[in-house]
This record gives structure tokens, C-alpha cells and sequence, in this order.
């Protein structure tokens, strides 16, 4: 068995209005005249992993997504090895 | 009929905070109620299940996400496809849409505030078992406590008329619709932001809550009524 590790990013779905983003890019451009068109908060989960290999690795992040990380309803997941 | 009928249950979850409330409000009406705790089990003998509001799990990761994970939620779920009467309010309402049970998604306030107050609301369905004793369109006052209740709709809800039973009068959260409460296809699984919990005396605001307990309440009861009569028709 090996250890990998990977980080999940998640991210409102495109169509979902994000509060919190649009309060942080207000104060961006009104605070700090930092002309930011487009600001979304997401999570990155950061885990590690014990599999065989790479494949079932990514195959047990996946699960992991789609069993809890992620509400697919609303969210969208990007997974990297790091 | 013996006095533990009608019987109802209060889930609690590590961080609900208006279990006891429900169970007052439970009891005031009439019913045989107590709590159940996550790792116990829903007595065979329930009529009606409270998901009380609170912040289960912190609401870490998202609202309702681990709650809707523990594994007395499969009871739940058999509770529910057995005909089984099931209201969650608040934290309730994000755990039985966590669940699957109720679709769409509970996000953050489109203000990015908590909100805490009383809110005038309109009732979409008066019939639900938790809505009979309510007119259709009729405005009721109920208070609010929630961070994240911005209601949207996905594409699940694609008769989404049939399903809403409360809507706010006014716009508080930014949810699709003004949508406040909702319940299943069935009518048996009511879900719903408003805590009616809070509005069982007009000392205290507003007495508009009863009357879904109440509904409630004399829904089953009819309801067994009628079973009795079947079965005795069923004998002679």
C-alpha cells in the first residue's frame, strides 16, 4: 500500500450566486481599487490516501466526492495529485 | 386507543438546539413524544418524526451534509416510505435535503447575513397532513433563524408548484420563488425553514405554529379512525 495525496477543489456551479464571494470582490474593488470582475469562494480539501496505485487512489477520491465532499446539486470538484 | 397514540419522536443530533422546543410543542398539542438519539432507534410505534432545527456537526463541510450521513437516516427513510409523518425544520430541512429526500439545496442568504426574526408567510398547500387546518393563501407569522436558507430550485423539482407549501411574502433570503417549505411527491415529508416550534403562544410573537402540529396531530388520528372503521367493516 501507498500513500498519494491529492486536493480536491470545489466550486459553486456557475448558475449558484455566492455571497460570500461577491462581498470579498466589493470589498476588493471598493476598499483597495483592485479591479476584480469576478471573485468565486470555494473549498480545497486537502487529503492524503492509501491505495495500491495511482488509479485506485483517484478512484477513492473520487467516491469520497460523490459520497459526501461535493453536493453535485450545486457543486462542481476538480481533483489534482499533489 | 391508548394514551401513547398519537406517538411522535424528536431526532437529536449532536448540535441540535430546538429539540426541546419541538418536544414542548409536541406534547402541548397532545402527542406521546420524546426524543430519539442518533444511535438509538425509531420506535416501531411512531406516527410523526420532528428533524429539529440546530447546527448538527457544526453544519461543517456543509449544512446538514454529515447529519444526513448518519446511519439513522436509513430508518428515516424506511419511516418515511411506510407513510410515515416526517417534518424537519430548519438544520431538519437542510439534513432531508442532504438526504435526498426533498430535492433541491439550501445555500447561504443571498445578504450573506443570520437572520432572526418574524416573517410573514403565505400557505402555498393546505393540503398536507401538517397544513390542514391552515386556508390556502392565508398569511401567517412565523419567526426565521437561519444563516443559510436561500432555498434554489434544481432540476429535480420539476413540478415544483405541487410541492411548495409555504412561501415568504416578501423576499428575506433571495429563495427561488420566495419559497419558506416544501414537502414530498407523498405529503408525508414536510420541510420548511420557518420554525413553527417558536410559535405555539402569542406571548411570545405568534401562535401560527400550532396549527401544524395540530394538523398533524388530527391527521393521524383521523386517519386511524378510519382504518378502525375499515376494519370493523371488514369483520361484519
Amino acid at each position: 500500500m501507498q500513500k498519494y495525496r491529492f486536493v480536491v477543489d470545489v466550486q459553486y456551479k456557475s448558475n449558484v450566486r455566492d455571497p460570500r464571494g461577491e462581498m470579498i470582490k466589493r470589498v476588493l474593488n471598493d476598499e483597495y481599487d483592485i479591479p476584480v470582475t469576478s471573485l468565486r469562494l470555494g473549498k480545497s480539501i486537502h487529503l492524503e490516501i492509501e491505495a495500491e496505485n495511482e488509479e485506485d487512489a483517484m478512484k477513492l477520491v473520487n467516491k469520497a466526492c460523490e459520497k459526501l465532499l461535493v453536493n453535485t446539486v450545486t457543486e462542481t470538484y476538480e481533483v489534482r495529485r499533489i | 386507543m391508548t394514551a401513547s397514540f398519537p406517538k411522535a419522536q424528536v431526532v437529536v443530533y449532536p448540535g441540535s438546539n430546538c429539540d426541546r422546543d419541538a418536544l414542548w410543542a409536541l406534547r402541548y398539542v397532545g402527542f406521546d413524544a420524546e426524543f430519539v438519539d442518533i444511535r438509538s432507534h425509531i420506535g416501531s410505534d411512531v406516527n410523526l418524526l420532528v428533524l429539529p432545527g440546530g447546527f448538527s456537526y457544526g453544519d461543517y463541510l456543509r449544512v446538514g451534509a454529515v447529519a444526513a450521513r448518519e446511519p439513522i437516516s436509513s430508518e428515516i427513510r424506511d419511516f418515511m416510505s411506510r407513510g410515515g409523518l416526517i417534518i424537519g425544520i430548519c438544520n431538519g430541512f437542510q439534513i432531508l435535503i442532504e438526504m435526498g429526500i426533498l430535492p433541491g439545496a439550501l445555500l447561504q442568504n443571498s445578504t450573506g447575513k443570520f437572520i432572526c426574526k418574524i416573517v410573514d408567510l403565505e400557505v402555498v398547500d393546505n393540503e398536507t397532513p401538517f397544513t390542514r387546518y391552515f386556508e390556502r393563501g392565508e398569511r401567517i407569522h412565523l419567526p426565521i433563524a437561519h444563516g443559510f436558507g436561500r432555498y434554489v430550485k434544481t432540476n429535480g423539482l420539476v413540478n415544483s408548484q405541487d410541492n411548495v407549501v409555504f412561501r415568504y411574502a416578501q423576499d428575506v433570503n433571495g429563495s427561488d420563488e420566495l419559497i419558506a417549505g416544501i414537502s414530498n411527491e407523498n405529503k408525508n415529508v414536510l420541510g420548511l425553514m420557518p420554525h413553527p416550534e417558536r410559535a405555539i403562544e402569542k406571548l411570545i410573537g405568534s401562535d401560527d405554529g400550532l396549527r401544524v402540529f395540530l394538523s398533524a396531530f388530527n391527521y393521524i388520528k383521523t386517519s386511524s379512525e378510519n382504518m378502525l372503521e375499515k376494519t370493523k367493516v371488514g369483520v361484519a
